[in-house]
């Protein structure tokens, strides 16, 4: 085999790499545990001192009883499931985007369970998703586990939430946010961000080219 | 300056760049608890050396220096660390070109190949980089360094950061080559000539 290798390919080559690494850049983290641990010994400045210190250690205390309940709660319901890789996540959402899979189109998340129920009547039951826009679902496995699927559209961007029993699915070895107590599995793949949670026995993905912290607001309103 | 006055200055200069030292500090360490250790150490010796950070000066590549002074330090410490010298790396390995390789009817750019492989798949090929590589690429790519602040950072010529830079991107690339080739992204029989000189 001979390929030419030249200059522009090793250019081309060497930007996309760089660029890959540049996201990284938009990894979310928890700064949570450091900021504590800095301002008990760099105290803030007086006047923030006097007004914040107290609710932020309140507010931090029973922040970590609720991440120790849910990760409790998370460890008892998590034996025997499948993973989910990132990039197996990142494939659906982007199978459905683009048509490549069969979808049925709905305007409702009551229209998707009745068509995902008719079509598998162990379905995973979709939950709520207020303020977005309901635009088809199916069904999806990983690893032989079922997945119901649908695609949302917030601020004219697809999302594709994928819910599965908490039983057959576990969350993703990804960087952990937690947010008023419940904590986020947050990965990306290229340019597409995906959170990862679990609630009352379901696990959740949402998947899209929206922001982690956007995405992590829309999985904390998910209601079932 | 007073204690308010290095309080004062350590919240504006310094505090808003402590999400970029904890996300630079975990993609070193391979422990959660490490990496906040590290992090905070970081931020404590630069509340402690504020007077060093002088008017006008960029605080990020001069927080990112003394994180790299910590990271070092506790490699010495460790004494453990797997280290693979420059010298050993003058010949660049055999050439091959992941992500160029598809036939022609089912080829994907670079970029799109790329972007198949996770967050934490990138930062593990980058942890097995020799050292001075993976601190090239982090400050200049991860953390949109220019050159010449990478420099100061590393302490080397710009022109060895820029080397290194197309050394480490290169050599990501082959890193990842068994992945993707793993993952059918690329042939298995795919196999590149050598880069010229």
């Amino acid at each position: 085999m001979s390929m030419q290798y030249d200059d522009d390919t090793k250019e081309t080559l060497d930007r996309a790499v760089a660029a890959r690494l540049a996201g990284l850049r938009n990894m979310p983290v928890d700064t949570t545990a450091l900021d504590r641990a800095v301002r008990a010994q760099v105290p803030p400045l007086r006047a923030r001192r006097t007004l914040l210190m107290r609710p932020m250690r309140a507010i931090a205390a029973s922040f970590l009883v609720l991440a120790g309940v849910v990760t409790a709660v998370v460890l008892s319901t998590s034996s025997g499931p499948a993973l989910a890789s990132a990039a197996q996540m990142a494939q659906v959402h982007q199978d459905i985007v683009s048509g490549r899979i069969p979808v049925m189109q709905v305007d409702s998340i009551e229209a998707a369970n009745r068509m995902l129920n008719s079509q598998s009547p162990d379905a995973p039951t979709l939950p709520q998703v207020p303020q977005s826009h309901v635009m088809a679902c199916c069904m999806k496995s990983v690893h032989d586990k079922k997945m119901a699927c649908v695609l949302l559209r917030d601020d004219g961007e697809p999302i594709t939430l994928a819910v599965a029993n908490g039983s057959d699915m576990k969350l993703a070895p990804a960087p952990v946010v937690s947010r008023n107590g419940v904590s986020y599995r947050v990965q990306s793949v290229g340019k597409l961000h995906m959170v990862m949670t679990e609630r009352d026995g379901r696990w959740l993905c949402l998947i899209s080219q929206l922001p982690a912290d956007r995405l992590i607001d829309d999985a904390a309103r998910v209601r079932f | 300056m007073d204690q308010e006055q290095a309080n004062r200055r350590f919240y504006d200069l310094v505090w808003p760049h402590r999400a970029d030292v904890l996300r630079l500090a975990q993609f070193l360490c391979r422990n959660g608890a490490d990496a906040e250790d590290l992090a905070q150490e970081t931020l404590l010796k630069a509340f402690r050396k504020l007077d060093r950070l002088q008017d006008g000066s960029e605080p990020k590549a001069w927080l990112l220096a003394i994180l790299r002074n910590s990271w070092l330090d506790r490699l010495r410490a460790a004494s453990a660390h797997p280290q693979i010298s420059l010298s050993e790396l003058t010949s660049e390995p055999a050439g091959q070109a992941p992500f160029q390789a598809r036939e022609s009817q089912e080829s994907l750019k670079p970029e799109e190949l790329l972007s198949d492989f996770s967050d934490q798949q990138i930062i593990d090929s980058l942890r097995r980089l020799p050292e001075e590589i993976c601190w090239t690429l982090l400050l200049v790519d991860v953390q949109g360094l220019s050159q010449e602040e990478a420099s100061e950072v590393l302490d080397v010529p710009t022109g060895t950061v820029k080397s290194r830079a197309h050394r480490g991107r290169k050599m990501l690339r082959e890193l990842l080559l068994p992945l993707a080739r793993e993952r059918r992204l690329v042939r298995d029989d795919v196999n590149l000539p050598q880069e010229e000189p």
